[in-house]
């Protein structure tokens, strides 16, 4: 008799406990902490050590480049890995090891080799934190989870850009990193306490189809790059970051320009109310996903990009930019959310989430390092203005994409923790 | 990206002909910017001795005396902070006309690149005898200044009356 093969998480419901879940949430929040300690402020910190502007940019390109270069086979690692804790610790070690690096040993190669690890590890990070999640909950639970996971990494990232600022402000550039490696303490704990035994890894991966024997092989890697909802949420995140990306460091610039007095308060302001739109937005954003369908958040997302985009180049007050960041708030939540759940949904029973996530990953690095270059010559021959037309016009394509293309990529069933369910 | 990485590749070129350079017995002196024709003749064989290089001059100064600009914070008359020196404009008779500061922003997020005139800057300590670069310049005149593109003409920006171009030749 052919055993009936039956899809993981409906055969065994998963029930995590509280602690791994608390656990889980301070480990998001302390991540985005430690994650905000890069990013731009790098360039602010190498220039107070006098490096030339050449060697910044190296640094910050090479950076970059590893980002990108290194989501797909970040994620094929976690697929592979059989203890998702495990790979996320030593990801975060490698982190630490490159914040030390930068504070104490500024010298060019050596804080090339750090660039270059954070980006690698982050690559592993991401897709490990989602994987855990998913290996926590199971796929009937992943909406409410990733919405709760975007509300800890909000609040991580609004908290720890206000504290790096200060401490960058009150001591030395260099504090911040120090601040940073010291994170990884407060990490690794929250980290312990998610029990090992409650991640499964197959469900992590996005579960395969088991035979009652040890873990079925994965989907062919082929198969999984020719999922057509797949490569449509790919081509509109790509579409997508080539216009978010540099909106906000365009407007920063226009802000610097305009006002001088409270230009930089005016731009941590801008930083900061998304970061609080998204942290009380998510978990309802996450709760609604899985009752009335993942595309109304996404097309609500990408069309408010539109109208901040042409929000952007027409309004000056610096009360009312603020005000327009609220809708990069709507959009950061309705995004952080829809992307990884949406990928949960396509790679469901395949094994291969973890590529995928590295899939999507490389085309919004793509957009992301494009988004720039786009800007800043746009800005350059006509203005801001017509640079922030132009994103606009880049996002409306975005939102055209996403309602003509992308299909619902929901369960039409989810069957409830306690059912069985037969996988034909 | 592409500029800068081509600037990475033309600079490691003209670096290794510079190294191939100065083995074809020529006296650097005020020549220093290496033809490539030079590189192109095969360098003569290594039998004749080399003259002895003459000593070059040694002058000390103190860390109190003189320090680098690069990296350091700029703040204006009434103490503004007006962002750090990244680079330095000089001409080819090595006049120093400009240095570039890196101007506004949070955390790196929205700050710009501003050429303000050399003679702008005042380097002397200030009544609490602290080490800082002075700008006379506030906040409000420098923050609408074009933004510094390498490559492109630079546009300086002086305090009240200082300012010339420089003769074309």
């Amino acid at each position: 008799m052919v055993p009936r093969p039956l899809a993981v998480d409906e055969a065994e419901p998963p029930h995590p406990s509280k602690r791994s879940l608390r656990g889980l949430d301070w480990f998001i929040f302390f991540v985005a902490d430690i994650q905000t300690g890069f990013g731009p402020f790098i360039a602010v910190y190498l220039t107070s050590q006098k490096w030339t502007q050449v060697d910044i940019g190296l640094v910050l390109s090479t950076g970059g480049l590893i980002a990108l270069l290194g989501q797909m086979p970040g994620g094929a690692l976690v697929d592979a890995a059989r203890s998702e804790r495990l790979v996320a610790g030593l990801a975060l070690s490698a982190i630490a090891t490159a914040a030390l690096a930068y504070a104490f040993v500024p010298v060019f190669p050596v804080v090339l080799a750090a660039a270059a690890l954070h980006a690698a590890a982050s690559c592993v990070l991401g897709p490990c934190i989602v994987a855990m999640s998913l290996g926590l909950v199971g796929h009937a639970g992943i909406s409410e989870r990733l919405g709760r996971n975007a509300r800890f990494a909000a609040i991580g990232n609004g908290m720890a850009a206000a504290a790096m600022g200060a401490v960058g402000y009150l001591w030395e550039p260099r504090a911040v990193f120090l601040v940073t490696a010291i994170l990884l303490v407060p990490t690794l704990l929250a980290l312990s306490r998610i029990r090992p035994a409650e991640v499964d890894p197959d469900r992590a991966h996005g579960g395969t189809v088991v035979l009652k024997t040890d873990h079925a092989p994965a989907d062919d890697v082929r198969t999984v790059i020719r999922k057509r909802p797949l490569l449509i949420l790919a081509g509109c995140a790509l579409l997508f970051h080539l216009a978010n990306g540099s909106m906000l460091p365009l407007m920063g610039s226009v802000v610097t320009m305009r006002s001088s007095q409270w230009a930089t308060v005016t731009i941590a302001a801008c930083i900061v109310v998304p970061q609080i739109v998204v942290a009380l937005m998510s978990p309802w954003v996450g709760h609604y996903a899985q009752i009335w369908g993942r595309l109304p958040f996404l097309r609500i997302a990408f069309g408010a990009l539109v109208f901040r985009a042409l929000l952007f180049a027409v309004v000056t007050d610096p009360y009312l930019l603020v005000a327009v960041q609220i809708l990069d708030g709507i959009t950061a939540a309705g995004l952080g959310v829809m992307v990884p759940l949406m990928i949960a949904d396509i790679m469901r029973g395949t094994g291969r989430f973890n590529l995928a996530q590295g899939i999507v990953g490389t085309a919004v690095g793509i957009g992301a390092s494009i988004s720039p270059t786009l800007a800043g010559s746009l800005s350059d021959h006509f203005g801001s203005s017509v640079a922030f037309f132009g994103l606009a016009a880049v996002a409306a394509v975005a939102f055209t994409a996403v309602w003509a293309l992308m299909p619902e990529t929901r369960a039409s069933e989810t069957p409830a923790p306690e059912t069985r369910v037969e996988v034909s | 990206m592409q500029g800068r990485l081509r600037t990475i590749l033309a600079i490691t070129f003209v670096a290794l002909l510079a190294i191939g350079g100065p083995s074809a017995q020529e006296v650097p002196g005020g020549q220093m910017p290496v033809r490539a024709d030079q590189s192109a003749v095969p360098v003569a064989p290594a039998v004749q001795t080399p003259e002895a290089p003459a000593e070059p001059s040694v002058t000390v100064l103190g860390s109190w005396q003189a320090q680098g600009v690069l990296g350091r914070e700029v703040r204006s008359s009434a103490g503004e902070n007006m962002g750090r020196i990244v680079d330095v404009i000089v001409d080819r008779g090595g006049h120093v006309h400009a240095a570039i500061i890196d101007f506004g922003g949070f955390l790196g997020v929205g700050s710009r690149k501003i050429a303000v005139d050399w003679r702008a800057l005042r380097f002397r300590p200030d009544s609490a005898k602290r080490d800082i670069i002075t700008l006379e310049l506030n906040r409000d005149q420098v923050k609408a200044a074009p933004e510094y593109k390498d490559k492109q003409p630079v546009v300086v920006l002086g305090a009240s009356g200082g300012l010339q171009s420089l003769p074309s030749d």
